[in-house]
């Protein structure tokens, strides 16, 4: 169930980063994505009745796959680095073209004449 | 055709398709894959934690986690140049509330603690490195809030806190190098495993676990000064 609701998200979060302009929501929407790609990668490893995987020796227990969850932190860590990092190019884009709409930054480019374009730092 | 009309034909195209995987998802059982199993039944004594997570980030796929380190080092190192080439927009400050100060005041230790324990006891319980740092990041950021953040830059300077942090990443890619000076493979765990289930077992996992906290905390600090010194405010 889990993983059918992590497609949900991931459609929800593709929709979201196609059809809004504004470029935090589309950060937002990448987000969501990255969320439905844990959800999904947690629900792989799923074991009816599992416990989390912490065991000490001589313990019998039913757990749940602990490999996706390992995989699952690289995918929060680098979520991190790519939204922290996507947030000061919006940062500087907004300085730039006071607008956080897409359409309106890429109508502003189309404007530019090369000489304009200066080197962006 | 429109703009518009594309984007809303991919809309519906993607709503489709992800209509269709979920349901196909939903329909499908997940076999246990075969190197799962190989994990879960050799784990404990190989790695010596009791957390398997752990044991698999921090052992077995040791590889992996390096890079995620330097991932998050790029983005640290990213975030400071970007911004300190940004010019600065001064932002009007916000009134303070009372009540946010004082129990900005008290949660603020209560999550330091939390993170020395997160870090110290992630091989035996759920936690680790990363969550200790992020949780340690937070704290900063309310001791920011309360405190004002020139007081707390004064006590974390930041140029200090980026040698400190790349320092940290120089001693952990030197920490999982050493082995091949011994004449072993890289990657090695040096350290004994310890009895599972206590303290000092794990092997390397535990000052593992207290370098990437340290680390992870110090970046997320020097990402929260960069922006705070943009915004001119927190």
């Amino acid at each position: 169930m889990a993983a059918a609701v992590s497609f949900v998200l991931l459609g929800l979060g593709l929709v979201a980063l196609v059809l809004r302009r504004d470029l935090v929501m589309k950060l937002l929407a990448l987000g969501l994505i990255n969320s439905s790609a844990i959800l999904f990668l947690l629900s792989v490893g799923d074991r009816p009745g599992g416990s989390a995987p912490i065991q000490l020796p001589g313990e019998t227990l039913i757990m749940v796959d602990p490999l996706p969850q390992a995989l699952v932190l690289s995918a929060i860590v680098v979520n991190f680095a790519i939204l922290a990092l996507a947030l000061v190019f919006v940062m500087i884009l907004v300085e730039r073209y006071h607008t956080t709409d897409s359409s309106r930054i890429e109508e502003e480019l189309a404007h530019e004449t090369p000489e304009e374009d200066e080197p962006c730092l | 055709m429109t703009a518009k009309t594309v984007r809303t034909i991919l809309a519906i195209g993607i709503i489709a398709a992800s209509v269709g995987l979920a349901a196909i998802t939903y329909l499908l059982s997940f076999p246990d894959p075969d190197h799962s199993q190989r994990y879960l039944a050799l784990q404990l004594e190989v790695t010596g934690s009791s957390n398997r997570v752990a044991g698999i980030y921090l052992n077995m796929r040791l590889f992996d986690t390096l890079l995620e380190i330097l991932v998050f080092s790029v983005a640290v190192l990213g975030v400071r140049y970007y911004l300190s080439h940004a010019s600065d927009v001064p932002t009007p400050s916000l009134s303070e509330s009372g009540v946010v100060r004082i129990a900005v005041n008290f949660l603020g230790p209560l999550a330091l603690l939390l993170s020395a324990f997160f870090a110290l006891f992630g091989h035996l319980s759920p936690g680790g490195g990363f969550a200790a740092g992020v949780i340690a990041g937070s704290a900063m950021l309310y001791v920011a809030i309360a405190q004002g953040m020139e007081a707390t830059e004064a006590r974390l300077k930041p140029h200090r806190v980026a040698t400190v942090e790349k320092a940290i990443l120089l001693f952990v890619l030197c920490w999982v190098l050493l082995p091949v000076v011994l004449g072993r493979a890289p990657l090695t765990d040096l350290l004994p495993k310890g009895t599972a289930g206590q303290l000092m077992s794990g092997g390397s996992i535990l000052p593992y676990n207290l370098l990437i906290g340290a680390k992870v905390f110090l970046g997320a600090w020097l990402i929260i000064a960069a922006f705070a010194q943009h915004r001119g405010e927190l």
